[in-house]
C-alpha cells in the first residue's frame, strides 16, 4: 500500500494532497502546469524545501514509513529508495554512460543484473559515451536504466518525454511500458499530455491548484472525467481476454463481451489485456454493413448522448457489460435518429492499442 | 647580487597560504553557495573587502590585532609563547585574509554552476551529502579549484602593502620579493631591482599562461 498525505505551502497556494495509490502499475499524476505535480514528487522523494512545510505529512511506502510529521520522522532522500527520472535527465556530465548507470547500483545492495537492463534498453553501444555525446532520447533511456538499477521501491518519472521531439517520444514509450510489464515496480508518472496518459496509466490522479480533483481507475475516468473526455484523443478502454491467435493475419481475437479482432503480436491464449480505442475511430450504423474493410462490428445499446465542447456528440453505449464511446456529428445523429436505449452497431478498425 | 632567501620565503608563504585557504575556503564557499541564510551577503561582503580596501588599511588593523596587546596576538602568545607581529606566522595570517576572495569567489562560482539538480539526482540514487560532494561536486569543480589555487598563489606572491605593514623586513624570515625590490629601488640599486622584477614578471606570466591553457583543455572535456 502506498499512502501519501502532504500539506505544503507553495508560493501562491496551499498544496494539500492525500491519496492511496496501487502497489503495481503506473499511476499517472495529471493536471495543468503549475498545479503542484512536481512539488508532490519532490516531497515524496525528500527533495522538497522543509522550511515551508506545514506540520502535516505522512507517507508510507509498502509498510515503510518515509515521512511522518506527527512522530517527527523524515527520511533523507538517500535512505528512501525512491528513484527519480527527471525531465532534464540529470546525467552526471563527467561520467560515462556506464559510470552513470552504476552510480546508484553501487550504492545499494541490488540483486539486479545490469546486463539485462542494458540489453533491454538498447544502450550497449553507448556505455563508453559521455552524456554530451548522446541524443535526447538516448539520455533519457540511460537515465531510466540508472534509476532502475538502484532497485527502487518506487519509480518517479517527472514528464520524462516532455523535452523530446515527437519521434524520440514514440521511441521511448515502449521502454516505459517495458518497465511496467517486466519489472514489478510501482511507478508514479507525471504528465500533461493526454495521449501519454491514456496510453500509460492504470490509475490516475487529477490535480488542480494543489488539490486532487479526481482519482480512480483509468478505464472509469476516461469515460466520466471531463478533463479526459473533452480533449482530442479522448478514448475508452475495454478489458478483454485473448481467445484466438490468427498468426497469418497478425490478428488476435478477443472476448470483451463481444468478439473483436485486434492487430497484435506476441500474445498468448487467455492473456488478459486492456485495449485503448479512440472515440473518433468508432462509427455507428443501424445494421451491420455487408462489404466493409472494417473488421469489427459489434451490437451495442445506446446509454447516453452528450454534447462535446467542439460541437460533436459523444455517444456512450454498452457493449456487453462494458462501455464504448463514439464521437459523431449532429447531422449523423439526426440521420440515424439516435436516442437512448436504441440498439445499434459500432464499427472500428483493428488498429486499437494494447495497454 | 641576487639573494635566494627572499625567493624561498615568498614561495613558502604563497604555498602555505594557498593550502590554508583551500582548507578554509572550500567549506566557506560551499556554505555560501548553498545557504539561504540572511547573513550570506554579510559574509560575502567581508570576504570581498580586501578587493577594495587599500592594503595599508587592512595592514594597519592587522598590525593592531597581531600585536601582543591585540586580540589575535594575545591569544597566539598565550598558546605558543611567541609574538605574532613581525613573524612569518603573522605574515601567513595576513596573507590568508588578503587573498581570501581570490580563492573563495572562484570556488563559490563553480559550486553554483554544478547546481542543485545534479546533487538531487545523486541523492535519490543513494548518495548522501558527503558522497555527493566528493563524487559529483568536486570533480565538476576542477576548473574552479584550478583558478582558485592559481589566483590565491599568484596574488599572495604579489602582495606588498599588507606585508610592509605587518611583516617588517627581516631577512630570511619575512623579507619577501616585493619588499626587497622596494628596498633596492629606494637605494637606487636598479640592476638588482630589475633581476627580481623581471623574474617575478616572467614567473607570473608563465603561471597564468599554463593555467589558462590547461583551463581551456578542462573546458573542452567537461
Amino acid at each position: 500500500m502506498i499512502e501519501v498525505n502532504y500539506k505544503y505551502k507553495l508560493n501562491n497556494f496551499l498544496l494539500d494532497v492525500s491519496f492511496t495509490m496501487p502497489e503495481n502499475g503506473i499511476t499517472v499524476l495529471f493536471g495543468p502546469s503549475g498545479s503542484g505535480k512536481t512539488s508532490v514528487l519532490n516531497l515524496m522523494s525528500g527533495l522538497g524545501n522543509d522550511k515551508n512545510k506545514e506540520n502535516n505529512s505522512k507517507f508510507i511506502l509498502n509498510d515503510r514509513v518515509i515521512d511522518d510529521s506527527v512522530n517527527g520522522l523524515k527520511l533523507e532522500p538517500w535512505f528512501r529508495n525512491i528513484a527519480y527520472v527527471f525531465q532534464d535527465h540529470r546525467l552526471f556530465p563527467h561520467m560515462t554512460t556506464s559510470q552513470n548507470i552504476l552510480f546508484g547500483f553501487n550504492r545499494c545492495h541490488s540483486e539486479l543484473k545490469p546486463e539485462v537492463l542494458i540489453e533491454k534498453f538498447k544502450i550497449k553501444e553507448l556505455l563508453g559515451h559521455y552524456p554530451e555525446q548522446l541524443s535526447g532520447g538516448q539520455k533519457q533511456r540511460v537515465s531510466m536504466v540508472r534509476a532502475l538499477l538502484s532497485q527502487p521501491d518506487l519509480l518517479i518519472l517527472d514528464e520524462p518525454l516532455a523535452s523530446l521531439d515527437y519521434t524520440s517520444r514514440q521511441e521511448l514509450l515502449p521502454f516505459i511500458e517495458c518497465i511496467h510489464k517486466e519489472l514489478d515496480i510501482p511507478m508514479i508518472y507525471v504528465s500533461h499530455d493526454i495521449k501519454e496518459v491514456l496510453r500509460l496509466a492504470d490509475y490516475i490522479i487529477i490535480m488542480d491548484k494543489g488539490k486532487i480533483v479526481d482519482q480512480g481507475d483509468i478505464a472509469d475516468l476516461c469515460i466520466s472525467q471531463p478533463l479526459l473526455t473533452q480533449q482530442e484523443g479522448a478514448s475508452f478502454i475495454l478489458d478483454a481476454r485473448v481467445t484466438k491467435i490468427i498468426e497469418e493475419d497478425k490478428l488476435v481475437e478477443l472476448d470483451c463481451g463481444e468478439t473483436i479482432l485486434i492487430t497484435a503480436e506476441s500474445m498468448r491464449l487467455n492473456d488478459k489485456i486492456r485495449v485503448l480505442i479512440h472515440a473518433r475511430d468508432v462509427s455507428l450504423c443501424l445494421s451491420p454493413p455487408q462489404d466493409s474493410s472494417i473488421l469489427n462490428c459489434v451490437p451495442i445499446c445506446i446509454d447516453e448522448i452528450q454534447t462535446d465542447e467542439n460541437g460533436k456528440l459523444r455517444v456512450i453505449a454498452k457493449i456487453g457489460e462494458q462501455t464504448i464511446v463514439s464521437l459523431i456529428s449532429h447531422r449523423s445523429a439526426r440521420q440515424l435518429n439516435i436516442n437512448k436505449g436504441k440498439q445499434m452497431y459500432a464499427q472500428f478498425k483493428a488498429t486499437a492499442m494494447i495497454k | 647580487m641576487i639573494e635566494l632567501s627572499p625567493i624561498l620565503v615568498t614561495l613558502k608563504l604563497a604555498t602555505i597560504t594557498t593550502l590554508i585557504l583551500l582548507l578554509i575556503g572550500t567549506p566557506l564557499a560551499w556554505w555560501l553557495s548553498n545557504t539561504s541564510s540572511k547573513s550570506k551577503v554579510v559574509i560575502e561582503s567581508i570576504v570581498a573587502l580586501p578587493l577594495v580596501l587599500p592594503p595599508t588599511v587592512l595592514g594597519f588593523y592587522l598590525l593592531l590585532a597581531l600585536s601582543p596587546d591585540g586580540f589575535i596576538g594575545h591569544l597566539w602568545f598565550y598558546i605558543s609563547d611567541t609574538p605574532l607581529s613581525f613573524s612569518f606566522s603573522g605574515l601567513v595570517i595576513g596573507s590568508v585574509i588578503y587573498s581570501m576572495p581570490f580563492v573563495v569567489q572562484p570556488l563559490q562560482a563553480s559550486f553554483d554552476m554544478v547546481g542543485k539538480p545534479l546533487q538531487q539526482a545523486a541523492n535519490t540514487l543513494g548518495a548522501n551529502s558527503f558522497d555527493t560532494f566528493k563524487n559529483i561536486v568536486l570533480p565538476l569543480s576542477k576548473r574552479g579549484f584550478l583558478v582558485a589555487i592559481t589566483l590565491g598563489f599568484a596574488h599572495t606572491i604579489g602582495e606588498f602593502g599588507v606585508v610592509l605593514m605587518i611583516g617588517g623586513n627581516i631577512p630570511e624570515v619575512t623579507q619577501v620579493l616585493s619588499i626587497i625590490i622596494y628596498d633596492h629601488v629606494e637605494v637606487l640599486e636598479y640592476t638588482q631591482a630589475h633581476y627580481y622584477s623581471i623574474g617575478l614578471l616572467v614567473f607570473s606570466f608563465i603561471v597564468l599562461l599554463v593555467t589558462y591553457s590547461f583551463n581551456r583543455k578542462l573546458m573542452v572535456r567537461l
